[in-house]
């Protein structure tokens, strides 16, 4: 197998959410000052790396949005074409939105907690009407082109892949095999879905895979998108090899 | 309204009121023009054109202060266009994370670049007349249609800016190696009038990010200027202009200024002013 494409993908850093613990989803945190470093350092690593995109893609939450900037701030490609997208949304964790683990634990038990965690399509409970965040998130003008059906009120990571996996064949797939240097700017959840596909990967498998944050993601594909080796991690040779071991000793960890 | 086939009478009323309706056109789009502030060439006082120079620290603020006038205002978009210089980029993008509408779909286009000046790019005003002599530069300055002298291969930015991969896919006709003000506006209006209006039409409220000669393309087409009154017209930079259009996008008003009172009242004189210095 040669490589015939090459993809970058990046998982933004800390937002502000992120430190206070609180289940984020489609709740739109901003970056932390950490978080825009790990974008910059992300930048950077692309930037001695020499990668050129041709096209870029990200989400409509503004921590995805803020760390393809300043990428392509770091990196002097912001005259890029970018598309956003719903579909590259963090998954949406419904009535857990706004809740730390604290929180969670004592409103629905240590059990359900586990229940979900381990769960590959087993959903968190709706984001209702009486919500805090029910508004700014279900109501907010970014999601009034959506057709109906489409808005989700919570999913489970088998939902959140069945909305972005579209995106990805529609609108990703054939800009690589066009040839173009494609770089996309997302969330955990929603990349999870990515990789999932490129590597014909379990539903076991993708839920073990927490993809490390504001560190680039290389895949070098052949003709047919498959992977022609394992996903390389950019960046200096400690940070890069932290991700690595970190990435192995999940497989390992019992939750 | 009963209209009759009627001599006279109910016939002159009728068209009395559709000629008075006439008079009070209604705003059916609103648009938002915004030229970027201070950049670090400019800081330079040299010509920068197709040079991707950055923002400097002022037009950063410039850039703050335009998204805050909005902010305030309540603005909100569907859409935004910008060139693919880094100046107009930054700018709407302070802007959009000013007004929390960064997920807004932004189109860049190099049809709103600044104008380019060719073999100038890089001078500063000192370096030019001693180049090219004080009566030369007169002219360039006071014509709408002579270009300056080409960006010929030799030129130090000739690399840097004919061959980026931005302009990649441009024709050989396309890609400029130096414009005229009307060159300019004649490579501009084309973007305005194929993929701009539709959306204005379409009822999309629009936003654009842009440069003092691309966005002179988009005033004198939208007011009908001549030639002479466009050349007298400098946009004030960092501050959101705001145009009231009517169904045929025909300016129902004068173009507002948004900011704090001072701001504006700065920007309506300097402009007021515009007019009557002789250059």
């Amino acid at each position: 197998m040669t490589t015939a494409h090459r993809l970058v993908i990046v998982r933004h850093g800390e937002s502000s959410w992120n430190q206070e613990n609180r289940f984020c989803g489609w709740f739109d945190a901003d970056l932390s000052e950490k978080g825009l470093e790990e974008a910059r350092r992300g930048g950077q690593a692309i930037r001695d790396a020499g990668l050129k995109f041709d096209i870029c893609y990200t989400s409509v939450l503004k921590r995805a949005i803020k760390t393809l900037w300043t990428i392509l701030e770091g990196t002097d490609q912001m005259w890029l074409p970018v598309m956003r997208s719903w579909r590259l949304n963090e998954r949406h964790y419904g009535g857990l939105t706004g809740l730390n683990k604290a929180e969670t634990a004592a409103k629905h038990g240590e059990e359900k907690v586990k229940i979900w965690r381990r769960s590959f399509d087993i959903p968190p409970p709706p984001m209702d009407q009486e919500h805090p965040y029910y508004k700014i998130i279900s109501e907010s003008r970014r999601y009034k082109g959506l057709k109906e059906g489409e808005l989700p009120s919570c999913e489970s990571l088998k939902d959140t892949i069945a909305r972005a996996l579209p995106f990805w064949n529609e609108h990703i797939v054939p800009e690589i095999k066009a040839g173009k240097n494609v770089l996309i700017a997302a969330h955990g959840n929603s990349l999870r879905g990515i990789v999932k596909h490129l590597e014909n990967m379990s539903d076991a498998a993708i839920m073990e895979l927490n993809l490390p944050t504001g560190i680039p993601i290389v895949y070098e594909l052949d003709q047919d998108l498959k992977p022609v080796k394992p996903m390389q991690f950019l960046g200096d040779e400690e940070t890069v090899r932290k991700a690595m071991e970190a990435v192995a000793a999940q497989g390992k960890v019992k939750k | 309204m009963l209209i009759q086939k009627a001599s006279g009478g109910v016939a002159d009323a009728f068209l009395f009121r559709v000629r008075k309706f006439k008079s009070q056109r209604m705003a059916a789009y609103r648009l938002v023009l915004i030229r970027h502030g201070e950049s670090c060439w400019n800081q330079e006082n040299r010509f920068c054109g197709w040079f991707d120079a950055d923002l400097s620290e002022a037009g950063v603020q410039e850039a703050k202060r335009g998204g805050q006038a909005l902010k305030d205002s309540g603005f909100e978009f569907d859409v935004c266009y910008t060139s693919v210089l880094q100046r107009a980029i930054r700018t709407l993008w302070l802007v959009l994370d000013g007004i929390d509408q960064m997920w807004l779909p932004v189109h860049r286009t190099w049809r709103l670049n600044e104008r380019h000046y060719g073999g100038l790019t890089g001078l500063n005003k000192a370096e030019t007349a001693a180049r090219h002599g004080e009566a030369q530069v007169k002219v360039w300055r006071r014509s709408y249609d002579i270009p300056p002298p080409p960006m010929d291969a030799e030129h130090d930015l000739y690399s840097a800016i004919s061959q980026d991969r931005r302009y990649r896919d441009l024709s050989k006709d396309q890609l400029p190696i130096c414009e005229s003000l009307k060159d300019t506006i004649a490579r501009a209006l084309p973007f305005w009038n194929e993929e701009i209006v539709p959306q204005i039409k379409e009822g999309k409220k629009v936003l654009i990010a842009a440069h003092g000669n691309s966005l002179r393309g988009i005033v004198k087409h939208l007011e009908d200027m001549t030639d002479e009154a466009i050349m007298n017209l400098n946009l004030p930079t960092g501050i959101p202009i705001v145009y009231e259009l009517d169904k045929n996008l025909k300016p129902i008003k004068p173009m507002q200024f948004l900011g704090d009172e001072e701001t504006v009242r700065k920007a309506m004189e300097a402009v007021a002013a515009q007019g009557k210095a002789k250059k």
